[in-house]
């Protein structure tokens, strides 16, 4: 067990449902400075949820979320979130550097025009992504890879506490997914990263923790790197993580089971 | 018989003119926003709900404006608001407000003594009789709804875009969303009274749907948009002057030839190429 270090983010006892399902179930974790948490976990296991409610997308039914960012309690703004690549429409007109310079707008501002620094600063993302030849390529034209590193350009451009990356390696081919994995780990050096992911094998050499969810929170801790292991936690995530590892329950949930249907 | 150029010595037809250059303008770009965000079909339900409120108002003897616009924005703010994953079947909830909307005016109209307004006006309008006053307020709503679409387009562009992202960056994006469709509201409701509602909806949508297949910058689109909706707007006056035809109808079925006819261009040539 790691010694304890202060929690960045601090997810606690959230319960979530839609309608009348509860999909999460008093469910705790921490994020922590360097970290790279992979969060696993079934199909419909509250995965993509939790993220959502962790990026204030989602409202919890109880329990918090609470913040200790460098720039304070207020995450509005602070928190990088590249998203799968359902959740905008690719109809629309919109160039890959305008959609990245998007990523500089926030609370403030919204009456002025770009400044100079926000276009500094996109230009820098797009850059940093090897993205600079496609900036006035359409979103729709560019390849899966391609639009998932403009995305990651999108979140990075406004220098965030925290990265989230939703199923970051679903639609990319081999190539990228390795590029990928290089890029996240150089830009592990300077803040936590948190992958929502069905393909935690991909960063199992980076991943410093992972969370398995169904539901509940079955798992939250170091993971055993041995790729057999891992293989057996993506596979029957349940089973094997609650009876099968070494590990540390954070909470004893069982009380909570039958507290509805 | 004078030519079209003759006659814009009368008053009627320069005020048609105007009128349809100036709605055509603001059509195009509140229209952008409806096709690329999907709103055409609440743009709808908007304007036949206020035309509800249109009835109420003959009924008693007042500005039909003033029962329209309060009635479109209660209905564009409130379905702004609703929770898309909550009621399921957002479409339909918009077709029941419609129809709903649609009744009511009827009812009011019908039940309103005396002299009763021809329902096919308010359907079709008829940009021949627009007054100066109307201009006035079309001219103004122009101004002011184009005036706050520059300054929060950023931020609209933003939330039309990927509403879950300006979420995630702390952008308000009820009040943004709020925004784009009270202008939506106003633009609609105010037009209708001059050039009707199924004019309305023509220069909403089909300016912008060709705009989309020629241009794949969100600031050509709108550029587009406006120019082929006053294109359109010219040519089908143009063709209702010579050919005696109903001038709404003339407009908009020069639009549908040059949509089907954009169409047909961008489909053609790969095919041919092949």
């Amino acid at each position: 067990m790691p010694e304890r270090i202060a929690p960045l983010i601090e997810v606690r006892g959230v319960t979530f449902g839609y309608g009348r399902e509860v999909v999460l179930d008093h469910v705790d974790l921490e994020i922590v400075p360097r970290d790279f948490l992979a969060i696993i976990g079934p199909n419909g296991g509250g995965k993509t949820t939790l993220l959502k409610v962790i990026l204030g997308l989602l409202r919890p039914w109880s329990g918090e979320v609470v913040f200790h960012l460098p720039s304070g309690s207020d995450p509005r703004g602070r928190l990088g979130y590249v998203p799968q690549f359902s959740t905008f429409d690719k109809d629309f007109p919109q160039r890959v550097g305008d959609m990245v310079l998007m990523g500089r707008l926030g609370n403030a501002g919204l009456l002025r025009p770009y400044s100079r620094a926000d276009k500094t600063a996109a230009e820098a993302a797009l850059e940093r992504l090897n993205l600079t030849q496609l900036a006035r390529a359409h979103v729709a034209e560019v390849s899966g890879g391609q639009l998932q590193r403009a995305l990651i350009a999108r979140a990075l451009v406004s220098a965030p506490d925290v990265l989230f990356l939703d199923e970051p390696t679903a639609s990319i081919d081999a190539e990228s997914r390795e590029t990928l994995r290089e890029l996240l780990a150089d830009l592990n050096r300077t803040i936590p990263i948190v992958v929502v992911t069905h393909d935690v094998t991909s960063f199992a050499p980076m991943v410093s923790r992972i969370a398995c969810i169904n539901r509940r929170l079955f798992y939250h801790g170091d993971p055993d790197l041995s790729r057999e292991v891992m293989e057996e936690v993506y596979g029957c995530p349940v089973e094997l993580v609650t009876h099968g590892v070494p590990h540390r329950v954070l909470h004893d949930h069982h009380h909570h089971d039958h507290h509805h249907d | 018989m004078p030519t079209f150029f003759e006659a814009l010595s009368y008053d009627f037809l320069r005020n048609a003119l105007i009128a349809g250059v100036l709605a055509s303008v603001l059509c195009g770009v509140i229209g952008t926003f409806v096709v690329v965000k999907r709103l055409a079909f609440i743009s709808d339900g908007i304007s036949h709900a206020a035309f509800g409120g249109m009835g109420v108002c003959f009924y008693l003897g007042i500005d039909p404006l003033l029962g329209a616009i309060p009635v479109a924005l209660v209905c564009a703010l409130a379905l702004g608001a609703v929770d898309r994953e909550t009621i399921r079947s957002y479409d339909a909830l918009i077709g029941v407000l419609w129809a709903v909307g649609m009744a009511v005016g009827v009812v009011f109209v019908y039940k309103t003594p005396g002299y009763a307004p021809n329902l096919m006006t308010y359907l079709f309008g008829n940009i021949l009789l627009v007054s100066h006053h109307d201009l006035e307020v079309i001219l103004a709503l122009a101004v002011s709804v184009l005036t706050i679409l520059f300054l929060f387009f950023k931020g609209i562009v933003a939330v039309s875009f990927d509403e879950v992202f300006a979420k995630v960056r702390g952008m308000r994006v009820r009040f943004l969303m709020s925004l784009l469709l009270t202008m939506i509201a106003l633009s609609v409701v105010i037009l209708i009274q001059v050039v009707g509602i199924i004019l309305v909806v023509a220069l909403l949508t089909i300016p912008s749907v060709i705009s989309l297949m020629l241009w794949r910058d969100l600031k050509a689109v709108l550029a587009g948009s406006v120019l082929i909706g006053v294109a359109i707007t010219l040519g089908g006056l143009v063709l209702s002057f010579y050919y005696d035809l109903p001038s709404g109808p003339a407009i908009i079925l020069l639009g549908a030839v040059l949509l089907v006819g954009t169409y047909g261009f961008k489909k053609l040539p790969r095919r041919a190429l092949r």
